[in-house]
């Protein structure tokens, strides 16, 4: 057996994977392998004898390379060690690969002194771009995870301490790693909400393998934020629990996207149920005003005659009213004109005097851009939107005051109308609630003007916002797309 | 006797208003609830003007207009509303070349003025055919 060995020896160092090569003392080249010649680019029979670090590695390396072959067979301290490096060498095929080398040292039988080496070559070229392309995929993850914002990722170990914090934590949450690192996850579960409650939630994720739910987390300024989360089990590389992962989804947007429709809804249904309602009334409604117009042409006494007055006026109130339900209700779709947004608005001021206002005086400021391109819209309904405004601003300052209008080109996308007065304001509880029809801060409003300016504007694809202070005033922002 | 005119509306509170309205401006009314009723009554009669409820059980106004003006290209007919000015119903009255479109809900003197100028209007138009 041993015979059959030392036999096959030279025939498997031949064939052999790795690149061998045996040198003296000096460094000349004493045998070379095939896998050698094919690494390095060679021809056996051109490098046999010859030194070989002048034939195989040229260049800044080969200095490092020399002090190193000089160290192991000078073995100055005895170690009687290999040594390793690593170098690209052009193989036969042109390609560049790069070998990992190690020079080990033979010895004298004797007198254990060196007398030559035996290196040992593998080709690390695919191992190594493995790993860089491994690295390239760990860093572009780590860029990906960082783009992300609307998720959280974070990793409890079995005493429930968070052992990873990342992706979009930071951003959602305000929490930074070193707040969080090692704290107990409870930090980060609303304990008001049943369904965040961390043991129930463990529980779940241990029975089941994996656990999802629509739950709130608790960001470090304690606001709540509203999130899909995600329980897996976290296993070792043997399958051993050694804790579970968490990715939550920030649903902020799409709640309140969703709010945004129910009440887009919600209005709907009230336009519907308002003209439906609006068209009940005013059939008996055309009746009463009838008839008292026909009892106006009788003989009546003074005292039936101011009556008459009085149920008349409150008729009319009434039908004001519905009248304005029913402007509300409709989905009158814009009859679409060029309209500079300037002159629509010059056009409105001298209406603002027939509504009836209180008397004190008011100035009006304008500030206009000159330089305004056309919006596409129903003049009508706009200059309706805009005298509602003023009416507002007029009404918020009955002991007088100013009302600045401004109008600018905002970067050629959208003419913006701002239109501020000094008046009253409205309290911050109710600005939320101030574009819902039938809210109204007046004790005499119907409430819908500011709703049908809303609609009004929306239907242009626009945008109104009102931003007021308790005794400062209010100011109307409008946004209106140009063509 | 000025005119005479059909009312077509299904509460008998808004026809008896209408019928003693005109009566004081001295006009012929007759009047009947439904749509169905008021083409028999154009088939048989002569009428200067029609006064046409928009909303109607059965066949609506706009429907009874449509057959309306099957039957007589050039008859007036005003349409009366409690939905008030709503772009959508005067375009599709329009459609059906209806002489002139009321609210309810207008102040009712200003609704007798503008009924009296329609039928003045369309009677004129009406002679001059």
């Amino acid at each position: 057996m041993v015979t059959d060995i030392k036999e096959k020896l030279p025939d498997l160092i031949e064939n052999a994977a790795v690149a061998v090569l045996y040198l003296d003392h000096n460094g000349s080249i004493l045998f070379c392998n095939k896998k050698a010649e094919s690494v390095a680019g060679v021809n056996r029979v051109e490098i046999i004898g010859k030194n070989w670090l002048a034939v195989l590695f040229k260049g800044a390396s080969s200095i490092m390379i020399k002090e190193m072959f000089k160290a192991v067979m000078e073995d100055s301290m005895g170690y009687k060690r290999a040594k390793d490096f690593q170098c690209h060498m052009s193989s036969a095929e042109g390609s560049s690969r790069l070998i990992s080398w190690s020079i080990n040292p033979i010895f004298n039988k004797n007198n254990q002194t060196t007398e030559g080496c035996i290196l040992f070559g593998h080709d690390i070229t695919e191992i190594e771009e493995r790993e860089a392309s491994l690295k390239n995929i760990d860093d572009s993850l780590k860029n990906i995870f960082s783009i992300i914002k609307e998720y959280t990722l974070y990793v409890i170990n079995l005493d429930a301490k968070i052992t990873y914090f990342g992706m979009g934590g930071e951003a959602m949450l305000g929490w930074s790693k070193s707040d969080i690192i090692f704290k107990h996850a409870s930090i980060l579960h609303d304990t008001n909400d049943a369904a965040s409650n961390l043991d129930f939630i463990l529980q779940q994720a241990r029975l089941f393998g994996k656990y999802e739910t629509e739950t709130k987390l608790v960001a470090k300024n304690k606001e709540v934020i509203p999130v899909v989360l995600t329980v897996n089990h976290f296993l070792d590389p043997t399958g051993k629990l050694t804790g579970y992962v968490f990715i939550a989804k920030d649903m902020t947007e799409k709640k309140k996207l969703e709010n945004q429709i129910f009440q887009a809804e919600k209005l709907v249904a009230l336009g519907q149920l308002s003209a439906g309602m609006a068209h009940e009334i005013n059939n008996p409604l055309f009746v009463i005003s009838g008839r008292l117009e026909m009892l106006k042409n009788e003989k009546l006494s003074q005292k039936v005659k101011d009556n008459l007055a009085l149920i008349e006026g409150q008729t009319d109130r009434i039908r004001k009213l519905v009248d304005r339900i029913l402007q509300f209700s409709r989905k009158s779709t814009p009859v679409l004109e060029e309209i500079n947004v300037n002159q629509a608005i010059d056009n409105v001021l001298p209406l603002v005097h027939y509504n009836k206002l209180p008397q004190a005086k008011i100035e009006i400021k304008k500030s206009f851009e000159e330089n305004m391109p056309q919006i596409k819209g129903d003049l009508h309904q706009l200059q309706e939107v805009f005298l509602n405004i003023l009416i507002n601003a007029y009404q918020s300052m009955p002991t007088g005051g100013t009302i600045n209008i401004v109008t600018s080109n905002f970067k050629n996308l959208y003419a913006q109308i701002q239109i501020t007065d000094m008046g009253m304001g409205i309290p911050e509880d109710s600005l939320k609630d101030i574009f819902m029809p039938f809210f109204s801060t007046k004790s005499d409003g119907t409430g819908l003007g500011l709703s049908i300016c809303q609609n009004i504007i929306k239907n242009h694809n626009g945008i109104i916002e009102l931003e007021s202070q308790i005794n400062k005033g209010s100011t109307f922002t409008i946004k209106l797309p140009f063509i | 006797m000025l005119y005479k005119i059909l009312i077509v509306d299904d509460e008998a509170p808004v026809r008896d208003l209408f019928e003693d309205l005109l009566k004081e401006e001295d006009c012929h009314t007759v009047a009947c609830a439904s749509g169905e009723e008021a083409l028999e009554l154009i088939k048989k009669d002569n009428f200067d003007v029609v006064l046409l409820d928009i909303k109607l059980p059965g066949m609506s106004g706009l429907e009874a207009l449509k057959h309306i003006r099957d039957l007589n290209n050039s008859l007036p007919v005003v349409m009366i509303t409690g939905f008030g000015y709503d772009d959508d119903l005067i375009a599709r009255s329009k459609q059906f070349s209806c002489s002139g479109y009321i609210g309810k809900n207008m102040p009712v003197a200003q609704i007798i003025v503008t009924l009296k100028q329609f039928i003045k209007n369309a009677k004129e138009k009406g002679c001059a055919q």
